[in-house]
């Protein structure tokens, strides 16, 4: 009964607006001073050193500093030209440009969020102008913007990691094939919708696009190499096991900053800046992880462990049951909580239940990815959308864009119910990177 | 009321500008101990040490700073609805009357493990390299300082209405980063 | 009923055969009077900061080994096993026959306030699971091995090896692609469900850098001075009774893990004798070094401990040719 009322509370001060790090320590501090009374500080001290000293998560600020120095980089601009050039011509040219640029994105650095900006402020004027439908504009943002967490490196994958004590490294070769699978689909539903609605995605006219051949190259390479190279430095080292993931991520920072001094793009204001941002969503996603922590070991100690074990026992139907209710879980989660409180409040509780019950915990890992990957999308609580929101034209509506998402939501469904069908798309490509 | 004002904020923007040179340090040092393995066959004993210290260090002197800068991820898709008033002064209310003494409590108990673990020496538990843990301690202590004071800073602004919950003055991207 | 912490994660083997199966145990010989509620690692306190968890009272009690306070206080390693220590039945005798522990408990009584129950004592280590053949000591040179404590000491400082630190779950794969040479984990047993020799051809043997491990589960002094002598007894009843259990237990793993290991590609190295004996004097002498240091500041306990440590193991050496063997040769 006491674990239930944890989550009320929770509820209760999250829905009143108090920033969700911020509520579950409360939480903890509440119901944790009947167990502990006078030592409760001393033991959720203890929840904060632990997430002060985990060694997987100091990936994570240097992953974000990756994405906050190429979002101030004119890499996404050159990056974003080179696209059009190329894919322009077909139907729906603009929106694709726009997916695979968010594609290219989401492979060079481990968050979302801030891409989406980058892109939407380049995107969008450009597919309005071309004639697109608000709707269609609005879900491939937004779409797009979300794919940061699917397509490895990403931030989630090391929370996951790390709270699940599982390989990053496995981890990130499990998302890869989930990760294609998505924007094929995302690219699919674009390709089909303009074809058999041209009026939605109109046709770019040829002039811009009729370059001679030489400088079109030139242009496609000068965009197209710094952010390959940067995938291939992170992801390469990483998974060639030439580093862990917070050595690939220090390789791939280091490298961003080379790239844009290259390009002569490196100013000391545009460092602090990229610095202070960087500083800013670590503190942020780390207190959340800390607020986590403390939330779940009360939650524990109050006897939620057992709690949701019978609630699993109680449904029945075996592994397929277990694996349907908590993803199902996760998704009604996904309406209302962010990625980090999700991954933070579940997967401790789930983790142990997945393991006992044999299912393979990478292939779970990304049942789990692709269904919070939603909640990047679905309202009320999609920052996507509140990104969007913040760049967006006055006539573009609330109505626009949930319209306009839920296509792409349905094709997250479609890459949950090929992994259940096909596991191997996660277990793959782990298994051959690895093995003697 | 005005010394108080500028001495926070003051603290806060001193332990930001340090923890954005802490992600500096991380990354030379990871970068350290990547070209130490593999150009020299000859890892560092201490970079899997300094780099959760500097994460935990970066965590921390960033709490205040980001609390400044109104960083924290808000689900406020029902609150928008209340009156602005009731959402300032319920920020308020939860900031000095709750965070404000729930990171107070935890500064103490984070200083006196500082304290404790200077006055005894202490070293890492497994690590070879074996480094004094009292600095990184002190550092959480101290953000954790910061931290409180700055939930009593905010909660002055809310209370005077200087400020709106889920919005920063000086930055237009202030939805949730993630 | 305690609440009692663990410097494992739960669902790990070392939690269900040596912390659930104490917490079982307590409750069966108690018929219920008392209970013992196990949380895993993190949960509740930090796996490193079980000790000072129990001291604190954040926690009635704690499931940990010595072997993390080694960097604090170099005797723990005597009690923890240490490279060079005795074999894991030796380990046994000396335990509940030798006074080693009465010695621990003295140990943690004094130093820390805390009284101490063994409840488990493992079998010998894998020594490596390994990129590179180590037959002898000058194979250990220039090699990156994944150890810490005081073979990360003997290795860097008598043989030229580099110890590293590597995270638990990156393990398998910094050494699948040859960021470590070689790493140490566990038993047979436990190692071999992490799969580690599908990625490194060579398993080194004999784990002479662990040969036995112990795990304790301790309370405040006042907690078990208030508890009444019947429940003491039945207490320390079921932690003996755990010990042995987990001892057996431990080695039945052992002895079917390895005849799974020989159906794999894995080679299986024995280091040469004369050379692992080297490993294992470097080990005591490592020892005797610290204790040393440690009675020439005043603090003689250590030296008491080695030698009734050292004393025993001679004698086992000496004496247990009666003992019928089953070894292959
Ligand atoms: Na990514
Ligand atoms: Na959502």
């Amino acid at each position: 009964m006491i674990p239930l009322l944890m989550f009320a509370a929770l509820f209760a001060l999250v829905f009143a607006g108090i920033p969700v790090a911020f509520s579950m320590m409360i939480v903890a501090v509440a119901f944790g001073y009947a167990v502990f009374g006078d030592m409760l500080f001393l033991q959720l001290y203890g929840p904060l050193l632990h997430t002060a000293s985990n060694f997987v998560l100091a990936a994570i600020p240097l992953f974000i500093f990756m994405g906050a120095v190429l979002e101030r980089s004119g890499i996404a601009k050159r990056l974003f030209h080179a696209l059009q050039i190329w894919l322009g011509g077909l139907p729906g040219g603009l929106a694709l440009s726009t997916i695979a640029m968010c594609a290219i994105f989401a492979a060079a650095s481990g968050v979302v969020g801030a891409v989406e900006i980058v892109v939407g402020l380049m995107a969008i004027p450009a597919m309005r102008a071309a004639g697109y439908r608000n709707d269609l504009i609005a879900g491939t943002i937004c779409a797009g913007g979300s794919l940061g967490t699917v397509i490895p490196p990403s931030v989630i994958v090391v929370v996951y990691a790390s709270i699940a004590q599982l390989s990053i490294g496995q981890l990130f070769a499990a998302s890869i094939l989930p990760g294609v699978l998505m924007v094929a689909f995302f690219v699919g539903y674009v390709l089909l919708r303009s074809l058999r609605r041209p009026d939605d995605a109109p046709v770019l006219p040829t002039e811009g696009r009729a370059l001679p051949t030489g400088q079109k190259l030139k242009i496609t390479v000068t965009a197209l190499v710094p952010p390959l190279l940067l995938i291939a430095m992170v992801l390469g080292s990483l998974l060639a096991g030439a580093a862990s993931a917070t050595e690939a991520a220090a390789v791939g920072a280091a490298g961003t900053l080379v790239l844009t001094c290259m390009f002569r793009e490196l100013s000391f204001s545009m460092l602090r800046a990229a610095l202070g941002v960087t500083l800013r969503i670590t503190a942020m996603i780390m207190l959340i992880v800390a607020g986590g922590t403390m939330f779940t070991s009360i939650f524990a100690v109050t006897g939620g462990g057992g709690l949701v074990r019978d609630t699993v026992e109680m449904i029945g139907y075996g592994n397929a049951g277990l694996i349907a209710f908590l993803l199902l879980v996760v998704f009604f989660a996904g309406f209302v909580l962010d990625w980090v409180s999700i991954v933070l409040i579940f997967v401790p509780i789930f983790a142990p239940l997945v393991r006992s019950a044999g299912i393979d915990p990478v292939w779970f890992a990304m049942l789990v990815l692709v269904v919070i990957q939603t909640s990047y999308l679905t309202p009320p609580m999609a920052p996507s959308i509140f990104y969007l929101r913040s760049i967006a034209p006055k006539d573009m509506t609330y109505g626009h864009m949930y319209r306009g998402v839920l296509p792409f939501v349905a094709a997250q469904g479609l890459v949950l119910a090929a992994l259940l069908a096909v596991p191997e798309l996660a277990t793959w490509l782990p298994s051959i990177l690895v093995g003697l | 009321m005005h010394f108080f004002r500028t001495g926070v904020a003051g603290l806060s923007a001193l332990l930001g500008a340090a923890g954005q040179l802490t992600i500096l340090a991380m990354i030379a040092a990871m970068l350290y101990e990547v070209v130490a393995r593999y150009a020299f066959g000859a890892p560092t004993l201490w970079a899997f040490d300094i780099s959760y210290m500097l994460n935990g260090s970066i965590i921390f002197l960033g709490a205040a700073y980001s609390l400044r800068k109104e960083a924290h991820v808000r689900i406020d898709f029902l609150s928008q609805k209340a009156p602005l008033r009731i959402q300032q002064l319920l920020n308020a209310a939860v900031y000095a009357l709750l965070m404000a003494p729930v990171t107070g409590a935890l500064t103490w108990v984070a200083a006196s493990k500082a304290l404790k673990a200077f006055q005894t020496g202490e070293v890492e538990t497994v690590s070879p390299w074996a480094p004094l843990m009292w600095p990184f301690y002190a550092v959480i202590a101290l953000g954790l300082l910061a931290f409180c004071l700055q939930f009593l800073l905010e909660a002055l602004l809310y209370l005077r209405g200087e400020k709106i919950p889920g919005q920063t003055p000086d930055d237009h991207h202030c939805a949730p980063e993630t | 009923e305690w609440k009692m912490t663990a410097a494992v994660g739960e669902g790990s083997f070392l939690y269900q055969n040596f912390m659930e199966r104490f917490a079982g145990n307590v409750e069966t010989l108690t018929q219920g009077r008392m209970e013992i509620q196990p949380f895993g690692a993190g949960v509740l306190v930090p796996a490193f900061k079980t000790y000072e968890a129990v001291q604190e009272g954040i926690v009635e009690a704690g499931h940990s080994t010595p072997s993390y306070l080694v960097n604090q206080d170099p005797t723990n390693a005597i009690f923890a096993s240490f490279p060079g220590g005795m074999s894991p039945e030796a380990t046994l005798h000396w335990i509940y026959e030798g006074g080693g522990e009465k010695m621990l408990q003295d140990f943690r009584r004094e130093e820390m306030g805390l009284h101490s129950l063994v409840v488990g004592i493992g079998t010998s280590e894998i020594m490596a699971h390994s990129n590179v053949e180590i037959k002898t000591v000058e194979d250990l040179k220039g090699v990156k091995y994944r150890t810490s404590g005081a073979f990360a000491a003997v290795m860097k400082d008598d043989f030229g090896g580099v110890p590293t630190v590597v995270p638990g779950n990156e393990i398998y794969t910094l050494l699948q692609r040859k960021g470590v040479d070689a790493i140490e984990w566990s038993t047979p047993g436990a190692n071999i469900s992490e799969g580690f020799h599908e990625v490194a051809p060579y398993m080194i043997m004999p784990g002479v850098h662990q040969p036995s491990f112990l795990w304790e589960v301790f309370v405040k002094q006042e907690t078990w001075d208030a508890l009444p002598a019947d429940l003491q007894a039945l207490v320390e009843a079921a932690a003996k009774l755990s010990t042995y259990e987990g001892y057996t237990r431990f080695g039945d793993a052992d002895i079917k893990a390895m005849a799974d290991f020989r159906q794999t590609k894995v080679q299986m190295v024995q280091m040469e004798h004369a050379e692992s004996e080297k490993l294992r004097e470097a080990g005591r002498n490592w020892a005797r070094a610290r204790a040393a240091e440690l009675s020439e500041g005043g603090n003689a306990r250590m030296q008491e401990v080695l030698d009734s440590y050292l004393a025993y193991q001679s004698s086992w050496a000496e004496n247990s040719v009666y003992l019928v063997r089953d070894a292959a040769e």
